[in-house]
């Protein structure tokens, strides 16, 4: 029962013993066939089996036959057009070469009897296309199957419709087969459900870690869930933070963290165990002025620095940083209070002249100073009511956007 | 040169350590002997506000300078923790801070930017006096070990506030002979006429100014919105009547 009395093969044609001689031999001879240089190339080794006989390089083909090579037109079967087009062609004996185009075949092409064959086994198997595609004579995929039934159903549809509006709903007509998007769609699939255990887990750290991200980036989205559960974040970002410390020693850059909540603000710093005072600070002022608007924040800063203060004080002790902080909270309350008499003082006047054709505006930008209320019994309208100064001459600082200090 | 304080204190609500430290840099202008790279000398440094040793705090200062630095990663082991070269170029220094065992075993980075030429372009730099730039900080401990708070609790450097009650702390273990460990505090530190001065008081009262003038504004507007209230309804009740 040897092996090669099943395969056929003639015993004993490559003997050990001649290998074995073969290598040794031929590291103390020269090459030929190649130059030595050029065996040098190769380490100066030969193989243990030459890959080609070198004997065999030099040696020509047999020209029995008269070869010459000719500059031909052709036509492509694949082409709808009948472009010519010009190669050269390997000429035997004056005979040019028969036969089509020898790239057609790879065009996918569809013919009248392929197709009746499609439809003729769709009916029998009820537009089975798995088994379809098993019993479809020339090998074609289940895709390419699905798009010429497909597209021939919907052209017939639109051909027979008796108007385009007809048919229009038709699912066929509304939705069209589309092959490219069907493989993709096939080919994430298999891709999904051939994924390793491994591949799995690193999926789902790298979805968790980007969600991580994006709640982190919306705070304010939920003020409730970050009063509720700051220590699930803190420990969330503890979790995360800690392995990547080790690496990068800097609690500086960790990305600001934006509580709506001061409490919250005060966990995560907590969880740095160390930090400065200045990075702190600002984190505070960033969870206080993140419930506020970007101009908000503007007015505050420029407020601050007409008070005398500066926007990052020069010494930040704890003392000076909570009287700071303090401080901020404090305009912002003040700008919020500015709003609502503004508010107020809009409603009131259709109220106050009984006449109902003024309608409240939006507030605008007013100076720190609010107008004083016109309780007098004349009609005043609300243009009047910037322009007039009321005997106060913080009218002028209407125009004007900015506060002054002085103005208290 | 910026200098940044942190001091270290204890919170109260939050038990927390901090201690300010300056840190700093100045620039002194070389002699023209010297070659057109090496044209300022400076040092940057990180000291205790009011030039306390820090060496309790902090093990060792790792200063990061521009890579066209040789060895631009320099290490100082003990204090005074400063750092001296010449150059021409202005650009970011990273400090990292690493502290001891039972301090933080997470290192902490300050930034700085050198700063070498002054501010006024018309000033021409004089070879006596130097460039400073000094920023006060502090660094915060919000849950230091006992180890440490006993060790550092009567510390210049540190402010311990108060501990909870019921807390106590351990008595410091006394430490080496003093005159065995090198001097660690900038107090005669050659460059300590240039040291700013770094006061919270200027500051506290600014800020007091202001707080009060902000409340007593937001008294005001109150008191304009009831009178508002009030009016709005006087005059609906009465448009109801009619």
């Amino acid at each position: 029962m040897d092996a090669k009395d099943i395969l056929g093969l003639p015993k004993n044609s490559f003997p050990a013993l001649e290998k074995k001689s073969r290598p040794h031999k031929e590291s103390h001879r020269k090459p030929d066939g190649i130059s030595r240089e050029v065996y040098a190339l190769t380490g100066g080794v030969p193989p243990l089996m030459p890959s080609l006989d070198s004997s065999q390089l030099k040696k020509k083909p047999p020209s029995h036959e008269k070869i010459t090579w000719q500059w031909l037109p052709f036509t492509n079967s694949a082409r709808k057009d009948n472009l010519q087009l010009y190669h050269w062609v390997r000429v035997v004996n004056g005979v040019p070469p028969t036969g089509d185009y020898s790239f057609a075949k790879y065009n996918k092409m569809w013919t009248k009897e392929e197709t009746n064959q499609l439809f003729e086994l769709c009916e029998r198997f009820d537009l089975r296309f798995i088994i379809i595609a098993d019993r479809f004579p020339s090998s074609r995929t289940v895709e390419e199957l699905k798009d010429r039934y497909y597209s021939v159903s919907r052209a017939i549809l639109i051909a027979r419709a008796s108007s385009t509006g007809d048919v229009a709903t038709h699912p066929l007509v509304k939705e069209p087969y589309n092959v490219s998007q069907e493989i993709e769609r096939k080919r994430a699939l298999s891709m999904v459900l051939s994924q390793t255990r491994q591949q799995e887990r690193r999926d789902e750290e790298v979805l968790v870690e980007a969600k991580r991200i994006a709640e982190l980036r919306m705070p304010a989205k939920a003020v409730e869930e970050s009063q509720l559960a700051p220590s699930n974040a803190g420990a969330e970002v503890t979790g995360r933070a800690v392995p990547g410390e080790t690496a990068t020693p800097s609690n500086a850059q960790l990305p600001s963290i934006t509580f709506p909540d001061n409490a919250s603000t005060l966990a995560s710093l907590r969880i740095l165990r160390v930090y400065l005072r200045t990075y702190a600070l600002d984190q505070m002022v960033q969870a206080t002025s993140s419930s506020a608007g970007p101009r908000t924040v503007k007015r505050i800063e420029q407020t601050l620095l007409d008070l005398g203060v500066n926007l990052k004080p020069r010494v930040p002790t704890k003392a000076v940083c909570a009287e700071h902080l303090e401080l901020r909270k404090e305009m912002l309350t003040l700008l919020n209070l500015q709003k609502q008499v503004q508010y107020k003082e809009a409603e009131g006047s259709p109220f106050r002249d009984g006449s109902y054709n003024e309608a409240p505006g939006t507030p605008k930008d007013w100076t720190f100073i609010p107008d004083t209320m016109n309780f007098g019994g004349e009609r005043v309208s609300k243009k009047d009511q910037k322009r007039k100064g009321h005997g106060h001459p913080s009218s002028s600082a209407h125009k004007r956007p900015r506060k002054k200090a002085s103005e208290f | 040169m910026t200098n940044s304080s942190s001091s270290k204190k204890h919170g109260q609500d939050q038990p927390e350590l901090s201690g300010p430290t300056p840190k700093s840099h100045r620039t002194k202008m070389g002699k023209s002997e010297d070659t057109d790279k090496k044209s300022h000398k400076w040092t940057v440094y990180v000291r205790g506000a009011s030039n306390e040793d820090l060496g309790a705090i902090v093990k060792r200062a790792v200063f990061q300078l521009h890579s066209s630095f040789n060895n631009p990663t320099r290490v100082v082991e003990s204090p005074p923790f400063e750092l001296s070269e010449a150059g021409w170029g202005e650009f970011e220094i990273v400090i990292t801070l690493h502290f001891h065992s039972d301090v933080c075993d997470k290192p902490l980075n300050l930034y700085h930017h050198l700063k070498l030429y002054p501010e006024d372009e018309n000033s021409s730099m004089s070879t006596k006096k130097p460039v400073v730039v000094e920023l006060y900080d502090e660094i915060v401990f919000p849950d230091p070990s006992e180890a440490f708070l006993s060790r550092v609790q009567n510390h210049p450097a540190v402010n311990v506030p108060r501990l909870p009650p019921g807390v106590t702390l351990p008595p410091p273990i006394p430490v080496e002979d003093a005159s065995k460990r090198r001097k660690g505090d900038t107090k005669d530190h050659p460059l300590s006429q240039w040291f700013t001065n770094f006061s919270e008081a200027d500051e506290l009262l600014q800020l007091a100014a202001a707080r009060q003038q902000v409340q007593a504004h937001i008294a005001k507007l109150r008191r304009q919105i009831s009178l508002i209230d009030g009016q709005h309804h006087q005059y609906f009740k009465s448009s109801s009547d009619q």
